[in-house]
């Protein structure tokens, strides 16, 4: 029975979905007896956290300075633990996103606590808090039990956002923000250059099973060819410098809903996983009969995709006739 | 300048994952190990500079004597030297184990920059690094996609989601943990290879950096109690049969969602 706080986290002017998720696992945790408590950080965000505490929120700590406008490692760091003495809190929940995968585990090694990131799963255990997590790329999962005080991340998405209303209140925080080294300088939007995956009705995408990049163009694009369709990528190809990266579905790629996804040679790592899993029909081609992407997958095919790929280019252009 | 590169050796990409006996990590014996490959991007980024100027670059890594294989690749590549955390009081260790045992390292080598891959293969943490500048007083960026230096001042690209970047300015000393595909990395040359065998490697353990205690799984406040294969979801409906009769079941569902 302890004292859980959410960092909830404001992005383009509102709070994040993954902030509600957070409020949805803490008010879980509720039901068994531990109390929630939130931090709000930014400047001008008295609003968002009086709306917060009544989302899910609770009692909501708000610190406002002007080296919390834009995230910063270390001023995020320093109004965490400012909170963290404030609360209590034993169990710190913090969203798996770019600037939390960045902060949190400042924050465990300053408070020497224990640390578990991009957990799917938070639980009462009988008293501990249990965590799940994906280890391996998602290959296997892993049970996880920590002692003390916790700082956790948590994948977003993992679970539906709380829906509930809770009767909060807001209580100013001064966190006494001292020296920041890390400086916000901009944010930049990249470029397009011409490959809109978002827009495609079918999308064939390669993978590190391909093996060399000119079976792109040998298998994959003809394939995409023939189905009027865009040619997409995994993370491992664009990396290796096989495509662009404009060609990259994926969380830090593009994240695409087309009616069919082809996905060749794809074992499905989480980050690629949360770029289509979205689409309307999915076809898996792989020879791992374990590869994840048969998870979100709605017909597999477990074979060496260059017998399968050439073969179903083939009945495809003989079906438009 | 002196540059420190935190390298992790992990099971190869293509190792296959059985769970061990205890049912908490899988069975490592006779599988192949490589460098972690998010750390081969941070030991390319940190050549690179030595490339283009002046600098030490010193690869370090904790593990048992694999670990030697993989500090030898770092030092073919163009690593300068390396250092070997080898100390069975070690196993069961969690990330802050390992953070105390590098940001002893860092304090006792005072590199200029320290680069780190994002995350393990293995693990998939995130967490050492970015622990790692917190214990020893750095500053820290992390999902960095570039990096430029000048005048003391390092200016990255982090990677945010949907493409877009943030750019972030730190001092020097800092801690930088890259995404992967920042650069294109080497491979350890025949002559490199050659070079390294006189390269130096220090070993040492967590009693010789002042934090035998820290260590361990006694020390330790996170501990994997199982692994499992993830339970699968309704899955996918599994197409079987030769090349063209599986081409032309899915050809029958292509049709059927009207894209043909």
């Amino acid at each position: 029975m302890g004292t859980i706080l959410i960092v909830a986290e404001i992005q383009k002017g509102v709070i994040r979905e993954a902030s509600f998720e957070l409020a949805a696992f803490a008010q879980k945790l509720a039901g068994s007896g531990h109390e929630v408590k939130s931090l709000v950080v930014g400047q001008g965000v008295k609003g968002l956290a009086e709306e917060f505490a009544q989302r899910g929120g609770g009692e909501v700590l708000v610190a406002e300075a002007e080296a919390l406008a834009n995230y910063s490692a270390d001023a995020f760091t320093q109004a965490t633990l400012a909170a963290v003495a404030a609360s209590g809190a034993d169990l710190v929940l913090i969203s798996n996103t770019p600037s939390g995968w960045d902060f949190a585990p400042r924050v465990a090694a300053a408070l020497d606590a224990a640390f578990v990131t991009d957990c799917f799963d938070v639980s009462d255990e009988g008293g501990a808090i249990g965590f799940k997590r994906r280890i391996f790329n998602g290959k296997l999962d892993a049970q996880v039990k920590a002692t003390g005080t916790v700082v956790a991340t948590v994948q977003p998405g993992a679970t539906p956002a709380f829906e509930g209303s809770t009767e909060g209140k807001t209580t100013d925080l001064d966190a006494g923000i001292g020296e920041c080294k890390t400086k916000f300088v901009e944010i930049k939007i990249a470029e397009s250059k011409g490959v809109d995956l978002t827009k495609a009705d079918v999308i064939v995408s390669g993978g590190r099973g391909l093996g060399a990049p000119e079976k792109f163009t040998e298998v994959v694009q003809p394939l995409a060819d023939a189905l009027g369709g865009a040619m997409g990528a995994s993370r491992p190809v664009v990396d290796a410098g096989w495509l662009p990266h404009e060609y990259q579905v994926g969380s830090s790629g593009q994240v695409v809903t087309p009616k069919l996804y082809i996905a060749v040679g794809i074992s499905g790592a989480i980050q690629h996983l949360v770029g289509m899993k979205g689409s309307n029909f999915i076809v898996a081609i792989n020879k791992d009969p374990d590869a994840p992407i048969f998870e979100v997958a709605d017909v597999g095919v477990v074979a060496d995709l260059f017998d399968i790929v050439p073969a179903l280019t083939a009945a495809v252009t003989a079906a438009k006739g | 300048m002196k540059i420190l590169v935190c390298l992790k050796q992990v099971p190869h990409s293509d190792a296959r994952l059985d769970i061990a006996g205890d049912g908490k990590w899988i069975q490592e014996d006779n599988i192949k190990f490589e460098i972690n490959s998010y750390d081969t991007y941070a030991l390319e980024e940190a050549l690179k500079l030595k490339d283009a100027g002046e600098a030490e670059v010193v690869a370090v890594s904790i593990g048992p004597d694999r670990v030697t294989q993989a500090l030898r690749t770092a030092l073919g590549m163009g690593a300068d030297r390396a250092i070997h955390v080898n100390d069975p009081a070690m196993e069961g260790s969690d990330s802050l184990g390992i953070a105390k045992v590098l940001a002893a390292i860092v304090k006792e080598e005072s590199p200029d920059l320290v680069f780190a891959g994002l995350m393990s293969e293995d693990g998939n943490f995130a967490a050492v690094p970015p622990m790692v500048a917190q214990l020893a007083g750095l500053p820290s960026s992390t999902a960095v996609m570039s990096v430029s230096l000048a005048d003391g001042t390092v200016t990255v690209e982090r990677e945010l989601e949907g493409g877009a970047l943030e750019v972030v300015q730190l001092p020097t000393p800092c801690l930088l943990a890259v995404q992967s595909g920042l650069n294109q990395v080497r491979y350890a040359s025949l002559k490199g290879i050659m070079a390294a065998k006189k390269k130096p490697m220090d070993t040492k353990t967590a009693a010789d950096l002042g934090v035998g205690d820290q260590v361990g799984a006694g020390a330790a406040k996170v501990e994997i109690e199982k692994v499992y294969t993830p339970p699968r979801g309704e899955g996918a409906q599994l197409i079987e049969g030769s090349a063209d009769e599986v081409a032309t079941q899915l050809v029958g569902k292509i049709k059927e969602l009207g894209l043909l």
